[in-house]
């Protein structure tokens, strides 16, 4: 008996158990300390916007596209979203072009005040990488073992991925760089792994090509809430013909969506609601679609930040972890 | 004449006879056959019953007990990865003005981090790595400034670590990354403090971001100059190695907590009081907090294997021009065969004593953290993604230039070879009318 007792003590406090919910007896101080920092954004098991801008035309005429991408990486940066969370696809081959009269710049304005080539400008996939299959490789998450970090969409089941794309398309496709071509379906097909695997928990497409509302019409996976330029059938039209560079520099729907987001800040409340009630046909010469059959929340209760800003969640922590400290016993 | 063509028309009828299901078998895609029914017999359960053994510094064993765990999976932390890619950086916004500044992180690691990484490397792998960034630049918000201090705000601290020119890249390209900043603000903004929106200060300078990782201000001594250089001692870095154990705890999934307080049975309450609830202070993981997480992550493990396995079946039932090559099936079939030892562990803790038992927990786990891994190789096996969607139009465009032009002269000469015959047949019949009549005749 006493050798069982004796096994029992050596054995001492040890204690395996797993139900663990109340907080621990800690210092009666850290519990005053504790505060957790109300968030003001609607951040319920959403944790991480990540952002997926793809221009899928190259050579020098389809400037406006690249323009396009580019602001609006710009803005997706400016509201907050770390470099690290946008994977931008860019044939890049405007601000070194020898056609181009300002060297190293991108505008989106004849203005030009604002050199989208400016600094800090990542592009992840660039010239002939950008194709179909680095496309949809990059959603479904199957790249090959040796691709670095900042090729890869690490997102999660509490993230909110936007997808933007642009260049020239059609009814059900999207022409990548003259060469080949993405189709609705396969857009369609790759959404539904990555919601099978958990890779998103909602997307925001949008896309400024000519029938672009054809190409989210074949989605089939939850969650999507989906924006395009024109109808099938219809164009969709460049804006702002640059004298001095030779080329038009943007394309109306794009335009437009970054003339709203400019008054759009880290701290906005505006509503996807908003920026669709701004859509205009007489100005964007086409009709925006915007598919929400698929999403389950509210336009109105959707704000602009729950995909554009950084909803980083915060907490204090009240004290650091006593580690290499002798504790008193008792 | 009539022989030639008729042989030329047979042969190239007889090369379509062999050559279509040839075409068809060698076009075809190839898909291994998954085994849907083993995968769809488990059940990706939220809760396990897993027997929960209670060592109580008592007298006699206090009970052998069955509960449900629900793996609740906290706002904050990260989901399980067999390895973290942990980052420690020290930023010092301005060494120029303010002092030069470089820690003992070498020593500090291995006296207060390498403990906590060595007790859970049989559970998951932390792998450390540190930088100095100098003239690291502000932060992307704008302290406010008052009574010689500066204050952070809560509306602040989301956006603080997202600094364009804060380089926290990671050579690991799957591992999530887990980053530690020592923030050094610039003398001028010295000491920061993080305060509320009323400017009391919340008695601590450091927070947590969540999935992200950790920011502790370290604030330097009054006295410093600027082009002073200033050394964190190992001392010093002991109370940010602390803030950073708390944080990573959290962001992993330690839940502060003893496992008993909320039985109600009188038993347990009265024991409660006898058990050792201090913190770890040696490794910052006490043992049956390391338990839990084993127990969570075996949850969480399996939960995955399952989910990935069910969805790869799914996807692939669904998509019916995918390949599936042996590799997947195999990889598949690894996977549930260690769904099944976890199982069998699992119902080993029941049968084996208790010095026994924690190697069964031991090898549950491993093999529930296999079959994730497994399934999700399977999953996301780079062969999986085949350009998808290839409509009807595209075959009819891509065979018609090459068939159309053989077709047309094939089956112009079927059409004469036919006609030819009936014309013939008809001559013949004419013949034999005429044979008739002239016998009659005769």
């Amino acid at each position: 008996m006493n050798f069982l007792r004796a096994l029992l003590h050596i054995a001492g406090i040890f204690l395996t158990a797993y139900i663990l919910t109340a907080e621990v007896a800690q210092a009666a101080g850290a519990h005053n300390k504790r505060q957790k920092i109300a968030q003001f954004l609607d951040t319920e098991n959403h944790t991480n916007n990540w952002a997926v801008l793809v221009c899928t035309s190259r050579f020098w005429f389809n400037y406006r596209h690249i323009a396009n991408t580019l602001s609006m990486y710009r803005t997706v940066k400016r509201m907050g979203i770390p470099d690290s969370h946008i994977i931008l696809m860019l044939a890049d081959d405007m601000a070194c072009n020898p056609r181009n009269c300002y060297p190293a710049t991108v505008f989106d304005h004849p203005q030009k005040t604002t050199d989208l080539y400016g600094d800090n400008v990542e592009v992840d996939y660039r010239g002939y990488e950008v194709t179909v299959e680095n496309f949809i490789r990059l959603l479904t998450g199957r790249v090959e073992a040796q691709t670095p970090r900042n090729k890869r969409l690490l997102s999660d089941d509490k993230s909110n991925v936007f997808i933007y794309m642009t260049g020239h398309g059609g009814e059900d496709f999207l022409k990548f760089q003259d060469a080949e071509e993405v189709n609705s379906y396969d857009i369609a097909d790759a959404m539904q792994q990555m919601w099978e695997k958990k890779r998103y928990r909602e997307i925001l497409f949008m896309i400024d090509t000519c029938q672009a509302n054809t190409m989210y019409s074949k989605f089939y996976s939850p969650n999507v809430l989906s924006i395009g330029s024109s109808d099938k059938g219809e164009n969709s039209y460049s804006y702002f013909y640059d004298h001095d560079i030779g080329v038009s520099v943007i394309d109306r729907f794009t335009y437009y969506n970054l003339d709203f987001f400019e008054s759009v800040d880290m701290s906005s409340r505006h509503t996807m609601a908003d920026l669709i009630g701004t859509y205009n046909t007489s100005l964007i010469h086409s009709n925006p679609g915007v598919r929400t059959d698929l999403y389950a929340r509210e336009l109105q209760k959707t704000y602009l930040t729950d995909f554009f800003g950084a909803v980083q969640e915060v907490e204090l922590t009240a004290e650091p972890f006593p580690i290499g400290l002798k504790q008193a016993t008792g | 004449m009539h022989r030639e063509r008729q042989v030329a028309v047979f042969s190239i009828l007889l090369l379509l006879l062999v050559g279509l299901p040839l075409w068809w078998t060698t076009t075809r895609v190839y898909r291994a056959d998954l085994p849907a029914d083993k995968v769809n017999h488990f059940v990706p359960e939220n809760a396990l019953e897993i027997p929960l053994i209670f060592y109580i510094d008592t007298e006699h064993l206090l009970s052998t007990e069955k509960a449900r765990k629900k793996s609740q999976s906290s706002h904050s932390a990260v989901n399980y990865a067999p390895e973290y890619a942990l980052t420690l950086t020290l930023l010092n916004e301005d060494p120029v003005n303010g002092a030069v500044v470089d820690w003992d992180i070498e020593q500090a690691v291995d006296v207060y981090l390498k403990p906590f990484v060595d007790k859970i490397s049989s559970l998951t792998k932390l792998s450390l790595s540190s930088q100095v960034l100098h003239h690291a630049g502000p932060p992307p918000v704008v302290p406010l400034r008052a009574n010689n201090q500066s204050y952070l705000t809560p509306e602040m601290l989301p956006h603080f670590v997202n600094s364009p020119s804060w380089n926290f890249a990671s050579i690991d390209p799957i591992s999530p990354m887990l980053n530690f900043i020592l923030f050094v603000p610039a003398l001028a903004s010295q000491p920061m403090h993080i305060a509320d929106e009323k400017g009391d200060t919340q008695g601590t300078e450091a927070f947590l971001v969540s999935q992200w990782g950790g920011v502790a201000i370290a604030n330097l001594p009054d006295t410093t100059r600027p082009g002073d250089k200033v050394k964190l001692s190992q001392a010093n870095m002991q109370k940010y190695i602390g803030y950073y154990i708390s944080q990573l705890r959290r962001l992993i999934g330690i839940r502060n907590g003893t496992p008993l307080s909320t039985h109600n049975s009188h038993t347990h309450k009265s024991t409660i009081s006898r058990i050792d609830t201090h913190l770890a202070t040696e490794t910052g993981i006490s043992d049956w907090e390391f338990d839990a997480l084993l127990r969570q992550w075996l949850i969480h493990n399996r939960r995955t294997a399952i989910t990935t396995l069910q969805s790869l079946v799914r996807l692939v039932n669904s998509l019916q021009n995918m390949v599936v090559m042996d590799e997947i099936k195999a990889q598949v079939d690894k996977s549930l065969d260690a769904l099944y030892k976890a199982e069998q562990a699992l119902t080993d803790v029941l049968t084996s004593n208790s010095s026994r038992f924690h190697h069964c927990y031991q090898d549950a786990f491993e093999s529930a953290a296999a079959a994730a891994a497994l399934a999700e190789a399977a999953f996301f096996d780079p062969s999986m993604v085949s350009m998808l969607y290839f409509p009807d139009q595209h075959k009819y465009a891509i065979y018609m230039p090459f068939f159309l032009p053989v077709a047309i002269p094939v089956l112009a000469a079927i059409k004469r070879i036919i006609s030819e015959r009936r014309r013939n047949s008809a001559i013949v019949a004419d013949a034999n009318a005429a044979d008739h009549v002239a016998k009659k005749s005769n």
